[in-house]
């Protein structure tokens, strides 16, 4: 391959990885923005997502379908989880968010475990998506550069949904005085719910997108908790950009370093997040009440 | 003479008779409840004493494991001195670990931990020729004593190591959290804006307080792996950081013993429920949110609310004035 | 010689080298200036109150001083010594000691307990892993003998976080006092307090100031303890000075008539 068909092809492949750490970086942004909370099941929520798709492309043998229903389903046991247990948590100190959400991500972590086993499974892309096409005589994967476009495609969506539509000013309302939309007579606990639940379907979306790639395996979720961390911080917390910027970043710092240093690559995503914290001190702390 | 103390006495009692008086795979349960629960408690110095949320934990469980089943497979060490030496060792890097991660706050600090846990997880995979890959390290000796020591190298013998590990690590735990250095962490946990304020320099404090709990630590995890005969990269996993955390809130943060009762009740949990279902860490985990939601305190916490004591054992949000 | 040295070297009326000197200091956050172009110096053993209507700038003031917040532009000297910039806790460890106007204690902590983790701050023992808080019976008969002089006595067993509002404001007064600062910072401390509790709250200081000559930087809204407690006092408007004297000069200055006193005789 010539050396631009490789830059190229490497830059689709980081474009595809950016796609997934937005589906990722963009719910954990939402939740934080609205409820000033690190939803810390997150990245089990996205592996639940990549086992629930597996579960219905099996079923019904369509992905797509798949693709729209794994994240209603995540969607709507964020929502539940939300209700019943963390509308519990407002009074209390922020400690016990982090623990609560960390018990949801063990619980579900278990009972993936439980439903579909241990091992990790595969799923298939749809056959539209599958091979390679050629692009200036060189091979790249239909998959990725679907990802990759789908990505652009959802950000361009969810931003269209925050600046001009009603729910889109809702949310952005709530995230910047809650207490003022509460006062103009909007349950503000709805939207907390509803953008609770909106940003594990986006987790979760990632997952089932992100199956065919990697397949859907245990340790999806430790790894992309951090990762969704770490576009969210540098992000800034609660911007919408920002988790686009950084999963953009985050993702050609992988997919590069990844391809020049293959046995640094772990080290480089553990030297990004320490970069950021260093650089944005007490992290999260400036926007925490 | 106050309860607290009875129950003591009579629990340190029951552990030193236990050897004549149990079957021996139940030695086998109770020697590994020993070290999970040392494994527990020094994560208590962290979280229950100083609010240090850690979801990494296992970090320091691993490096001593490994540490010390390094030295016992490639050195001459005594089974006594790879443990100890493990556990120093684990010790000092902590300091490091610490240093870094103290530069964070809140969430960010416990992403921190976590981070490092999964960069160990990673290198532990990656370094074959120290940590065995994927196998990990494998026939682990109980090499005998200096001087041809050999008491600790017998099931039995072994247990008496890690009890003797436990006590003494519990003595100097509490003597810490006594101390006019205790007091400090208490009130790093309770305000830690005020504490810095008073003229009291809290990351240093943070910094050893982690370097404390990681060395005790890998003294469990360092008498874990001779004790199994092995060290792999489960002992790395991220759902084991869980799990000790979930030791430490059931069992009741900031106490030292509610962590070992909350490592106790976990493996009471394993071994009853994993015959019936395979189900059991689902519950387990689900009894912690009810213990976050409803009872902060933990176990032991409970328990001496029930027997009157006056001050609580877990902190709940602040009080408030009149 | 440079203004800081200038600073330094300000020779007060007493005659003494201000133990704290503030030089053009400032803070900015982005386009609010809510500490503007500070100059003040506070002479060993005064009691300066520094008052203000509301968003005066005077706890970000005292922020800047203490470490809590860093300057934009401008100096503080302790003791002739630049502290500007530096940590809070170094800047505690060097002698000054503070309140906050937001009550900020260990609420699951006895009183007793309270201030002996503020006295024993700038003790090397506080490194120490073992001994326990009775080894050092010493620092308990230390915090029982403040506590009694504050009238916290028989609240010493007790959890802060249970104190009533007033012993609580106390509590933190004593918990600065108990540190034997060389320069207390106290930001109102009788916000809160009931007439009869901020008579009581102001005999004691007077008290304890009159026996320690401690040097005292007071933001206060009460005027009545103002007048009682404070040798000088400063003016701030909009976080700049616009008056500095005697409470008699200050009384009189027609500026500070209109912006705040309001006519007061």
């Amino acid at each position: 391959m010539s050396e631009l068909a490789l830059l190229l092809n490497q830059s689709v492949n980081a474009l595809s990885q950016a796609a997934l750490l937005f589906f990722l970086g963009v719910g954990l942004t939402l939740i934080f923005g609205i409820m000033r909370i690190i939803n810390f099941a997150h990245g089990t929520l996205y592996m639940l997502g990549a086992f629930v798709g597996y579960s219905i492309v099996h079923a019904t043998g369509s992905f797509w379908v798949a693709l729209v229903l794994a994240p209603v389903v995540v969607g709507v046991l964020g929502l539940l989880f939300e209700l019943f247990i963390l509308r519990r948590l407002y009074q209390r100190e922020a400690h016990a968010f982090l623990m609560v959400t960390f018990g949801l991500a063990l619980v579900t972590g278990e009972a993936i475990r439980l439903i579909w086993g241990s091992d990790a499974l595969q799923v298939p892309a749809p056959p539209a998506l599958s091979g390679v096409i050629f692009l200036l005589d060189e091979p790249f994967p239909v998959y990725r550069l679907f990802l990759a476009s789908s990505g652009i495609v959802v950000a361009i969506a969810i931003w269209q949904i925050l600046e001009r539509t009603r729910l889109g000013l809702l949310i952005r309302a709530t995230s910047q005085n809650a207490e003022m939309v509460h006062a103009l007579g909007v349950d503000v606990n709805l939207v907390r719910s509803g953008v609770f639940g909106i940003g594990c379907g986006l987790a979760a979306l990632g997952g089932v997108l992100a199956a065919p790639l990697v397949t859907a395996s245990h340790g999806m979720a430790a790894t992309a908790v951090i990762d969704a961390f770490v576009i969210v911080i540098i992000g800034g917390m609660g911007s919408f950009l920002g988790s686009l910027i950084g999963a953009v970043l985050v993702a050609f710092v992988q997919v590069f370093g990844n391809y020049y240093y293959p046995d640094l690559a772990l080290a480089f995503m553990y030297l990004v997040m320490l970069t950021v914290l260093i650089v944005r001190p007490g992290g999260l702390l400036g926007k925490e009440a | 003479m106050r309860p607290a103390t009875v129950l003591g006495v009579l629990a340190i009692a029951a552990l030193l008779v236990a050897p004549l008086v149990l079957p021996v795979f139940a030695m086998t349960l109770l020697t590994e409840l020993v070290i999970l629960g040392l494994f527990a408690m020094s994560l208590d110095l962290m979280v229950g004493y100083t609010r240090l949320i850690s979801f990494g934990h296992v970090a320091a469980y691993g490096l001593g494991a490994y540490a010390s089943g390094f030295f016992l497979l490639n050195t001459e060490m005594p089974l006594i001195v790879a443990v100890l030496a493990a556990a120093a060792m684990t010790g000092v890097l902590a300091i490091g670990i610490g240093w870094i991660c103290t530069l964070a706050t809140g969430v960010s600090f416990s992403m921190l931990t976590l981070a490092f846990a999964q960069l160990l997880y990673a290198i532990a995979f990656k370094w074959t020729s120290v940590t065995g890959g994927s196998d990990g390290l494998a026939g682990i000796p109980r090499r005998p004593g200096p001087f041809g020591f050999d008491l600790f190298s017998s099931k039995t013998g072994f247990y008496f190591l890690a009890l003797g590990c436990l006590l003494g690590s519990y003595l100097l735990c509490r003597a810490l959290v006594n101390s006019p250095f205790g007091a400090v962490l208490r009130g790093i946990r309770e305000n830690e804006a005020k504490t810095l304020s008073l003229g009291y320099n809290t990351r240093l404090y943070k910094i050893a307080v982690v370097a404390v709990a990681y060395a005790f630590g890998a003294l469990a995890g360092a008498l874990y792996s001779p004790f199994a005969g092995f060290a792999n990269t489960e002992l790395l996993f991220w759902l084991l950081s869980g799990q000790v955390l979930i030791m430490v809130i059931v069992g009741g943060s900031g106490t030292l013993i509610g962590p070992i009762l909350g490592a106790a009740f976990f493996m009471l949990l394993e071994h009853q429920l994993s015959s019936y279902t395979e189900a059991w860490a689902l519950f387990f985990g689900l009894v912690f949110i009810a213990f976050v939601l409803f009872a902060p305190e933990g176990i032991w916490g409970l328990a001496r609310s029930w027997f009157g004591r006056s001050q609580p054992a877990e902190t709940k949000a602040t009080g408030n004035p009149s | 010689m440079t203004l800081p040295a200038m600073a330094a070297s300000i020779v007060t009326p007493g005659g003494a080298r201000p133990l704290l000197a503030l030089n053009g200091l400032t803070k900015r956050y982005g386009g609010l200036i809510a500490v503007n172009n500070v100059t003040m110096s506070v002479a060993d053993g005064e009691v300066r109150a520094v008052i203000g209507p509301n968003g005066a700038g005077k706890t970000t003031l005292f922020h800047t001083i203490t470490g809590v917040v860093k300057p934009t532009s401008g100096t503080v000297h302790f003791d002739g010594e630049s502290i500007t910039g530096l940590p809070a806790h170094t800047i505690c460890q060097k002698g000054l000691s503070r309140t906050f106007q937001i009550t900020s204690l260990f609420p699951q902590m006895s009183s007793r307990e309270n201030i002996m983790l503020a006295a024993q701050a700038r003790n090397p023992s506080r490194w120490l892993p073992w001994g326990g808080t009775g080894v050092f019976s010493r620092a308990r008969e230390d915090a029982d003998a403040v506590l009694e002089q504050l009238g916290l006595a028989p609240v010493a067993e007790r959890p802060a976080g249970l104190l009533s509002h007033g012993d609580q404001r106390l509590l933190e007064v004593a918990m600065a006092m108990a540190q034997s600062p060389k320069v207390l910072l106290l930001d109102e401390p009788t916000q809160g307090l009931s007439v009869e509790e901020t008579g009581q709250a102001v005999e004691t200081l007077a008290r304890f100031l009159a026996a320690s000559r401690v040097t005292v930087l007071l933001v206060e809204h009460d005027m009545e303890v103002v007048f009682r407690l404070a040798d000088k006092i400063t003016v701030l408007h909009r976080g700049a000075v616009i008056a500095d004297g005697t409470p008699d000069a200050v009384k009189a200055n027609p500026s500070v008539q209109e912006a705040y006193l309001g006519g007061m005789e």
